[in-house]
């Protein structure tokens, strides 16, 4: 079982069909050198965290088969995984804030065998100084800066003597500084021999710090190369690169007045930090913006800060002239800006009905005196909707969850766009639906835009983007990259755009 | 007569063979205790069930209390929270009721006064949690028991009556709420009120507002903000009424039954933990709890005949009504406290 020059991980045709029937992977082989850092680069849903999952043995493939130092594995469970030596690492850390670093790691050490703290502080000590890792180990980890928990959270698998560490977008959390500290901590490993797998979509990362990298679309492997032999653009156009699947008829229209407008907006995200930076932006009547990027740039921040939901730090919206900066979400939704989530258990109550839910977003427009819900007129706006928009259902009393998901999403968009708003934010409207679902979204859209509304469009297939919008703005880490006619982006440049690469 | 669709056949099929299964375990549970225990199960079975109805009249006052107490869990737990303080609101609207009954000699003001003091309690606790992040469940605990015995001394040092001693100065003549007769019968008038109090509960929760703000909040907390429903109001909200029930509970308690509050404060005890289970059975709607609050109160009174005829030990009557009230309620307290635990991460992480 040699470490230099052999194979770390071998996996062969694998395939994973979820139990709902989504087919993650369809026949995945990768091959990871022993000591070399290797990049899993794809786009969302292309398989790269399914694939990892499957190597550290937290689900288990439908079908292929994994080696791990030459040898023939099948993992019940991470602890298996972690007996062979493999640790991942995950975006979400999984350390109790409220304990300090060294109860954190004797907890995680005490579920391979019993040491005592002073044990573990002392190897912790000397893998730190091995590593050039530095941690402060009796601080409480809430109070560490994101890239310091990184750091613990690396200590910890080389703790459990991991060979291989596998690394699940570790730069998404992190700022710049943090990232090249990250990147030297990786080199210093892989001189120690330590094999390492980096998830990742970030084109710039995979140029700086990998050996080889394997690029999955749709799960499938779409390249492996060496990193030297290829540029940022070939690895854009592998990963991006695809057939169109539908298509939606849409004729040139010229659009009206601004009617929303994003000036230097900033807003912050769950982690406290930053995750829209002075993002400027503008929407007219009658025109459909597609905002393209990698999902966790911003996106999903920008969108509820204009409908209110998440407050913004420094810049304005304005909704048809008028400022609607940290108002509240109802009076926004009121103004005549529609938001659609991009999860139909956000947009609606499963449990509830159709009336029931009909009437989440624009309660006011439905009480009579006294805060009396004027459930008349609620099934009466109900009836509209499950009408206009064609939704199959026995009865308007059936509580959605007994609806198919086109049919969930089919009352969520229509109730929004039955109330008649000048803008509307979509934020994935096509998300897991089916073809014939997908096709009567986008085409609504469409019919939407004729009408002369703005939509903004935030999509992370970009099939969706380019063949609906009127414009597209490409977001990464916040910012907006790049503004333009659909028509200006090749697919190449998209993917490059999305990586972070200006082009 | 219009078709089952295919949704209802599921939900009223899957509630009918909850229930079904549910008296049919505890039954079955309950005679195999008793059995084991060496009493016949069919006659202690007939007796917890029947032997209530000896006096109607009594059955449905007792029913009244935790009718009150069970809205009082029900609907802070249809917003995602969990209200155990029932109990201590139940005593200090009693408390309050009588003083003002005393000092004013008018019923009405002594109910609403009394009333609004458990729904001053019921936000303070909600308002502890919400702003402070402190554990209702503690805080409703510390709060039952610190009235508890804030009302035995207060009843015992302040307001005792000189002539029985262990008893507090009786309500006013003016004050009280009286007996009616009905059909041959008697009935005391706080069971309709406290009818009017659950199709008040119905209608709050059902058909304004604040019921829908309150169940989308409770149901799913994302998508209430998503709304711009704040599920913080919401669990005040639901407390504040949640309080405003047991602190009627009280109050009717003393205006309408007892008339004193006792020094052990046997006559209140327990009702507001009773709730849970009236709660429970009732499925947390206000028209379920008005039918479980009676056979709650019909399984306590037969297990005390059964006592009385049986000369079983409190015991065994206690576990027999246990048994079936858990039997009942399980099943819908296991899917509450799943969606409890979800909504909970949510209203504190703000």
């Amino acid at each position: 079982m040699g470490r230099g020059g052999g194979e770390a991980v071998v996996m062969k045709d694998v395939v994973k069909v979820y139990p709902d029937g989504t087919v993650a992977l369809r026949g995945v082989s990768l091959r990871v050198r022993s000591g070399e850092i290797h990049g899993l680069l794809g786009e969302n849903g292309a398989g790269k965290t399914t694939l990892m999952r499957i190597l550290y043995g937290e689900i288990r493939p439908s079908r292929g088969e994994v080696k791990v130092f030459g040898r023939r594995v099948s993992f019940k469970g991470p602890w298996d995984a972690i007996r062979e030596g493999i640790c991942m690492v995950y975006q979400h850390f999984s350390l109790v804030p409220s304990f300090t670093v060294l109860e954190n790691l004797t907890l995680s050490m005490s579920s391979i065998r019993r040491a005592s703290a002073s044990e573990v502080a002392e190897r912790a000590r000397e893998i730190m100084e091995r590593t050039g890792l530095k941690v402060p180990l009796s601080e409480a980890v809430e109070s560490l800066a994101v890239g310091v928990q990184q750091r613990v959270e690396i200590l910890k698998a080389l703790m459990r003597d991991a060979r291989i560490l596998i690394l699940d977008e570790p730069t998404s959390v992190l700022t710049p500084v943090e990232v090249r500290e990250l990147f030297n901590t990786l080199r210093r490993l892989k001189e120690l021999g330590i094999t390492v797998i980096l998830i990742t979509h970030k084109l710039r990362e995979v140029k700086e710090v990998t050996d080889t990298v394997t690029v999955l679309r749709r799960g499938r492997v779409a390249g492996v190369v060496r990193t030297p032999d290829v540029s940022e653009a070939e690895l854009a156009k592998m990963m991006v690169g695809r057939e169109v699947v539908l298509k939606v008829s849409r004729r040139p229209r010229k659009p009206g007045g601004a009617v929303l407008e994003v000036r230097d907006l900033w807003v912050r995200g769950e982690r406290g930090v930053m995750a829209v930076k002075g993002v400027t932006l503008s929407v007219r009547e009658g025109e459909i913006l597609g905002i393209a990027g990698v999902q966790g740039n911003g996106q999903r921040e920008l969108a509820e800060a204009l409908a209110g939901l998440r407050r913004v730090e420094k810049g304005r919206v304005l909704l048809m002239g008028r400022d609607i900066t940290n108002r509240p979400p109802s009076e926004i939704y009121m103004m005549g800006l529609a938001y659609i989530p991009d999860s139909r258990s956000v947009g609606l109550i499963m449990e509830l009905n159709l009336v029931n839910n009909s009437i989440l977003t624009r309660l006011k427009r439905f009480l009579g005196r006294g805060s009396r819900v004027l459930w008349g007129r609620a099934l009466s706006f109900t009836n509209r909707v499950v009408k206009e928009f064609n939704v199959v259902v026995e009865s308007v009393r059936t509580p959605v969850r007994y609806l198919s998901g086109g049919n969930q999403q089919k009352v969520m968009v229509g109730r929004e766009v039955a109330s008649g708003p000048k803008v509307i934010v979509a934020s994935e409207p096509t998300h897991g639906l089916d073809v014939g679902a997908t096709e009567y979204i986008r085409n609504l859209l469409v019919r939407l835009r004729d009408e002369g509304r703005a939509v903004v469009l935030i999509s992370t297939d970009l099939d969706e983007i380019l063949q609906l919008s009127d414009r597209v703005a490409v977001m990464y880490e916040g910012r907006v990259m790049a503004v333009g006619r659909p028509e200006e982006f090749t697919l190449e440049r998209l993917g490059l755009l999305m990586g972070g690469v200006s082009a | 007569m219009r078709r089952l669709g295919s949704w209802r056949l599921v939900e009223y099929s899957s509630t009918a063979i909850e229930v079904a299964g549910s008296v049919a375990a505890g039954i079955a549970v309950g005679g195999a205790i008793l059995a084991l225990l060496g009493y016949d199960p069919v006659k202690g079975l007939s007796l917890l069930i029947l032997g209530g109805f000896r006096d109607v009249d009594y059955l449905l006052s007792r029913a009244t209390f935790i009718m009150m107490t069970g809205l009082s869990f029900a609907i802070p737990m249809l917003a995602g929270f969990f209200n155990i303080g029932a109990e201590g609101m139940m005593y200090l609207g009693g408390l309050v009721a009588l003083v003002v009954a005393v000092y004013t000699g008018n019923a009405a003001v002594a109910l609403v006064l009394g009333s609004l003091a458990g729904a001053a309690l019921g936000l303070l606790i909600a308002a502890l949690k919400v702003f402070r992040g402190v554990n209702e469940v503690i805080t409703a605990i510390m709060l039952n028991w610190t009235l508890h015995y804030v009302v035995i001394y207060l009843v015992t040092a302040r307001f005792y009556d000189p002539l029985a001693p262990h008893e507090s100065v009786k309500v006013p003549k003016g004050a009280r709420l009286g007996v009616m007769d009905v059909a041959g019968g008697r009935l005391h008038v706080i069971f309709l009120v406290s009818l009017a109090a659950v199709a008040l509960a119905y209608y709050l929760l059902y058909f304004t507002r604040l019921g829908y703000e309150i169940r989308v909040s409770g149901l799913s907390p994302k998508s209430a903000k998503y709304a711009g429903i704040s599920p913080r109001r919401a669990v005040l909200n639901s407390m504040a009424l949640g309080g405003l029930f047991a602190g009627l509970s009280g109050a009717l308690n003393v205006l309408g039954f007892m008339y004193y509050i006792d020094n052990l404060l046997t006559s209140m005890a327990g009702m507001g933990f009773d709730g849970i289970g009236v709660a429970l059975m009732g499925r947390n709607n206000p028209l379920g709890i008005a039918f479980s609050s009676v056979f709650f109160s019909m399984l306590i009174l037969g297990g005390q005949t059964m006592q009385i005829v049986m000369n079983a030990p409190k015991e065994v009557a206690d576990t027999l009504s246990g048994i079936i009230v858990i039997a009942l309620s399980l099943p819908y307290a296991y899917r509450m406290l799943v969606s409890y635990l979800r909504t909970r991460r949510l209203v504190r992480g703000d």
